[in-house]
């Protein structure tokens, strides 16, 4: 059983995203499901599914959820606010899709980070004090909080390794900038230059300031429905041609590629394994046939990381891979056209979704892919979903 | 364990019946590891089973202190006032010899910058009467 071209978005809602807003978490949630049935065309009581990509300590639950926004739904997952459950929640909505569980389901994410900010990082962080810790390597006994510190242990070793600099780090940051300079609902719209980064502050060595995402409220409001149904929908189907899930075990860390060496990762830096390459098989395509690529850019480190997983560039190299405006649009790959989390907002991913939704319909103005029919998402924690076709 | 009524204090580490071992370990100076009885290997993060051949039975052995750093980060921002006089401040991930990879901090670098493959050895921090941090400087 293969969910290729089965399942589709039929609709996307965004809220306003900005710092500091004065809307509630619900109330940003409200504004981006309103904005999802008006494209599709649909009506709040088509929704009889709900995945949920938020949840405890930074959001409410799906009964809350259901309850607010008055709902009465036959399906429901949740996974909480974490960036690594964005193509879960996807994945999920569209299983349930997929298997008859439900025939319309809202993939909701709505975050008011600026408002919870003291979750993210300093005595507030409660997941670094959880059984076993946190997992991105921080540890709050010696001095670590937040996922950046992850991201840099892994950035540090990438460059001792493989020679990378924290001047070749720069180019991801500055192609997502230019990406969000085409992009008015980009929080960041001013220019970044080598000379910017290089003399930002260091937040955490290796990571400097414009290597972290932005700390924004938004939300985010994704509809699938079946292929069939969506025909006679009111938007351009997208459709989901194939997906593979979370890789885990001992020789992941959810911050690197495989072999890296952090946490318990052996081994050594590799090309991908066949395992790691099965959503192409699943889409029926070869990576040739990608036209762009979108992923988790919580971090700057992470877009390399994320390039070498899926065989972009081979292992180590990625570096050097997306110099000379390669991963900008009009290169061979655009990476995260609408400036991702690093210079348009952190909606846990979503926007970025939405993103690649405009895209395969064509919608993306200045930014738009010439004849974009395939777009893959992946994160470098291995898991991904090709859409189009 | 943070203590929500003083935020101001340094997180301790908090104690639970998998790592318990390793923490009254170190309170003793003592640097200590899981090692299955069934295959013989030694694993991280401390757990109930052996994660490579699932044996439930585990001994925690002497280990020799000594590894190499494989991974550095100096911490700026200012996350936690508890740490704020200490910035900025390292953090490592350390290959014990024994084959497991513990994080901790590099103390006594007297100017050493720090490296990937920097030789360190275990040192011993009571930070409390009841808790003490393993830590880590050059050898």
């Amino acid at each position: 059983m293969s969910i290729g071209g089965q399942v589709a978005i039929v609709g996307i809602g965004e809220s306003a995203y900005g710092r500091h807003l004065p809307e509630s978490q619900l109330a940003l949630g409200a504004q981006a499901l309103r904005a999802a049935l008006a494209d599709a065309g649909l009506e709040r009581a088509d929704i009889d599914g709900l995945s949920l990509h938020m949840g405890w300590p930074l959001g409410a639950d799906y009964d809350r959820i259901a309850e607010v926004y008055g709902l009465e739904v036959d399906y429901v997952f949740q996974s909480w606010t974490h960036g690594r459950f964005v193509t879960s929640a996807l994945q999920h909505g569209a299983m349930a899709i997929a298997t008859g569980m439900a025939s319309l389901v809202a993939c909701v994410t709505a975050i008011s980070f600026t408002r919870e900010k003291h979750i993210l990082g300093g005595p507030g962080d409660s997941e670094g004090m959880r059984e076993q810790g946190a997992t991105h390597g921080e540890n709050p006994v010696f001095g670590l909080t937040s996922p950046a510190a992850g991201a840099a242990f892994a950035m540090q070793r990438y460059m001792a390794l493989t020679g990378a600099s924290s001047a070749d780090l720069a180019a991801v940051p500055i192609a997502l900038r230019r990406h969000a300079m085409l992009n008015p609902r980009a929080l960041m719209q001013k220019p970044l230059t080598l000379e910017e980064h290089q003399a930002s502050r260091l937040v955490v060595d290796p990571l400097r300031l414009f290597d972290c995402s932005l700390v924004t409220d938004g939300a985010v409001v994704v509809l699938l429905a079946s292929a069939e149904r969506a025909r006679d929908l009111r938007q351009r189907p997208v459709t989901i041609a194939g997906m593979q899930g979370i890789r885990s075990g001992r020789e992941e860390f959810i911050f690197a590629p495989p072999g890296l060496g952090i946490n318990q990762q052996r081994g050594g830096l590799a090309a991908p394994r066949e395992r790691d390459l099965a959503v192409y098989r699943a889409a029926g395509l070869g990576r040739e046939a990608i036209q762009g690529f979108y992923t988790y850019d919580a971090f700057s480190p992470l877009v390399l990381f994320a390039l070498e997983r899926f065989g972009f560039c081979p292992p180590g190299e990625a570096a050097a891979w997306v110099q000379g405006g390669r991963i900008q649009l009009g290169g061979e790959l655009p990476v995260n056209t609408a400036g991702g989390l690093l210079s348009e907002a952190h909606v846990c991913g979503w926007n970025t979704i939405c993103e690649m939704v405009r895209q395969l319909r064509g919608e993306a103005g200045p930014r738009q892919i010439p004849g974009a029919t395939h777009l893959q998402w992946g994160t470098c924690w291995g898991d991904s979903v090709i859409l189009g076709g | 364990m943070m203590d929500p009524s003083n935020p101001t204090a340094k997180p301790l580490p908090r104690l639970t019946p998998d790592n318990r071992p390793f923490w009254e370990a170190c309170r003793r100076h003592e640097l200590r590891l899981p090692w299955c009885d069934a295959c013989d290997q030694p694993h991280w993060p401390p757990g109930p089973v052996c994660p490579f051949c699932f044996g439930d039975r585990v001994t925690w052995r002497l280990a020799s202190g000594r590894g190499a750093i494989s991974s550095w980060v100096v911490v700026h921002k200012d996350w936690f006032p508890a740490f704020r006089d200490d910035l900025p401040y390292n953090a490592v991930q350390v290959d014990l010899e024994e084959g497991v990879r513990l994080t901790g901090n590099v103390v006594g670098l007297d100017g050493q910058p720090l490296s990937v493959g920097m030789p360190v050895r275990v040192v011993f921090d009571d930070v409390t009467p009841e808790a003490t941090l393993p830590r880590f400087t050059p050898r």
